[in-house]
């Protein structure tokens, strides 16, 4: 179906919503996972096509370890053929429910291997690609509502102060409590959760106008 | 700890950050239907979902995909069953329910009267919020659980379903197969008699031209008759074509002497110029000979030495140019069936 493309802005920028953000991985649609439960190989496929760039870079981000991450997506994505009837639209979009499964999983290995002592934390958060030198092979991520959603998260979070990313990375993608960032970074015990509560307001704040065009649009 | 505290703490609950008491207390609250707090972590989950959209992309190794979707097996699906034994944090689908508060197994430690006293005052003092919440967390721990069996066992039944289907299909696939082999022995048999009978009639024609003290003509015919009744003969029945559906023949193959005999009933008249070509088909089409049918002749023998007969997988006649040609050019007449 033809969509009339609506410009957003947010942020000073303008962002532009059209056809092509039905081939994203942001906008996957829960048609195709009620297909992937009809045991529809194709529709497993191109969830498979769709997502996978996104969930892979996702494992390797908490992992560190690219076998171990492919390992993983393998666990992840099988576990999505056998169980993706216990979707549930009403809790949210299949991406969120893919992303969910995936940082969960990679967490549980994390916590089970016991090593996360020894993985490098407390970086930045990983920019994307507008930020830096482009991927050298183009992925299904490059449709143009999952760029638009790429740039507006890079600049979200660029506009965090850095300690404010930092706990939150350390939480999302490490698995830490807040005690832990906070033994973690020598800081006194209750410094990082204002760290984590203001910095995930100000994201809700700079993504709020991205939730709501998508709502109506 | 008041509202504004546990509201205060929804941030840190959508990323993952709370120790499991506080975790255990925003559930609690969440279960007791607060909206404000809801529609809270209903935006912070949102914005831990789109997170990952901030990495720098990485695309999975090329053959990845090949493996997840050979690995589909049943067998391979119940060695990741048994491999994920260990209870993982979320379940798929009940991505939501980690809203419910897990169990947690009672710790049994010695402990003295006083502290026994203490505990059983606290728990007094609890009342019903406690044993209310209580109530509400198992509720929920076991509707989840209902759902969960509820869908293995709706997988299980699409799996099964799928399973019969597929079965069904080959038994009918089956049942066609038999139908055409029985066809085709029938073809075979039909030919058969058309042979013998027109062996006969040869023979008559042979005994009356004696009669009439002309010279016998000498046939291949006994020569026939006697591979017929040779039990390892092989035939091959060869239908006709758009061409000239008709027509048919019957290929025998005289392992002795190793020569083609090649019966043929219908065929058309060669046009002039034109001539039948047999050929084996293998590899490559290979010439087995060519033959002439006249203008009336319903029937005709023809015999040939051929030492590859075994190895070819079908046979055919086409009509050729006179003296035949190196590879098939014309239109075929006869087929083999397989």
């Amino acid at each position: 179906m033809w969509r009339v493309w609506v410009p957003l802005t947010t942020n000073g920028r303008t962002l532009i919503m059209n056809p092509a953000s039905q081939q994203a991985a942001s906008t996957i649609d829960p048609t195709l996972l009620t297909r992937v439960v009809k045991g529809e190989q194709q529709a497993f496929s191109r969830l498979y096509d769709l997502s996978s760039t996104l969930l892979y870079s996702l494992a390797v981000r908490i992992l560190g370890n690219r076998e171990e991450a492919a390992e993983l997506l393998q666990e992840v994505y099988l576990e999505v053929w056998r169980k993706a009837a216990r979707y549930d639209v009403s809790r949210g979009t299949p991406i969120a429910w893919l992303i969910t499964l995936t940082r969960s999983r990679a967490i549980d290995r994390l916590r089970t291997r016991g090593t996360r002592a020894l993985r490098q934390t407390g970086q930045p958060l990983d920019l994307p690609a507008a930020g830096r030198v482009a991927d050298q092979h183009p992925t299904p991520l490059d449709a143009q509502a999952d760029q638009e959603l790429r740039q507006l998260v890079y600049d979200a979070l660029a506009g965090l102060p850095p300690v404010q990313q930092q706990a939150i990375e350390l939480a999302y993608y490490d698995g830490l409590s807040h005690a832990e960032i906070a033994i973690k970074l020598n800081q006194p015990l209750g410094t990082v959760k204002p760290r984590i509560t203001l910095g995930m307001s100000k994201l809700r704040e700079s993504l709020r106008p991205y939730w709501e065009q998508r709502d109506h649009s | 700890m008041t509202h504004e505290d546990l509201e205060d703490t929804i941030p840190l609950y959508a990323v993952g950050a709370l120790e499991r008491g506080e975790r255990q207390a925003i559930e609690a609250h969440l279960l007791s239907g607060c909206v404000p707090c809801h529609s809270a972590l209903k935006d912070y989950q949102s914005v831990a979902f789109v997170l990952p959209f901030g990495l720098n992309m990485t695309a999975p190794p090329h053959g990845l995909k090949a493996t997840i979707m050979a690995a589909r097996t049943s067998a391979a699906l119940q060695e990741t069953e048994a491999q994920q034994s260990e209870k993982p944090s979320l379940e798929p689908g009940e991505w939501m329910n980690h809203l419910f508060p897990p169990e947690i197994p009672s710790k049994h430690t010695p402990s003295f009267r006083w502290v026994l006293g203490l505990a059983v005052a606290i728990v007094i003092a609890g009342g019903g919020y406690t044993t209310w919440t209580a109530y509400n967390t198992q509720v929920a721990a076991d509707s989840a659980r209902l759902a969960q069996v509820q869908d293995q066992a709706a997988a299980a039944r699409s799996e099964l379903a799928t399973l019969q289907r597929q079965i069904d299909e080959r038994d009918e696939s089956l049942a066609q197969s038999r139908e055409e082999l029985e066809r085709r022995a029938m073809d075979i048999v039909e030919l058969k008699d058309q042979l013998i009978q027109r062996e006969a009639e040869l023979e008559v024609a042979i005994a009356q031209l004696t009669e009439q003290g002309k010279k016998p003509v000498r046939v291949p015919q006994d020569e026939l008759a006697a591979l017929l009744r040779t039990p390892n003969a092989k035939a091959i029945a060869l239908s006709g074509t758009e061409m000239t559906k008709q027509a048919s023949g019957m290929l025998l193959y005289d392992s002795r002497t190793q020569k083609a005999w090649l019966y043929t009933l219908n065929l058309p008249e060669c046009p002039n110029g034109m001539t039948y070509q047999l050929w084996a088909m293998s590899e490559k089409p290979v010439s087995i000979g060519t033959f002439h049918v006249g203008a009336a002749e319903t029937s005709h023998v023809f015999v040939k030495p051929f030492r590859d007969f075994m190895s070819a997988k079908t046979f055919s006649v086409s009509l050729e140019p006179d003296g035949g040609r190196p590879q098939p050019t014309g239109p075929v007449y006869l087929l083999s069936h397989s």
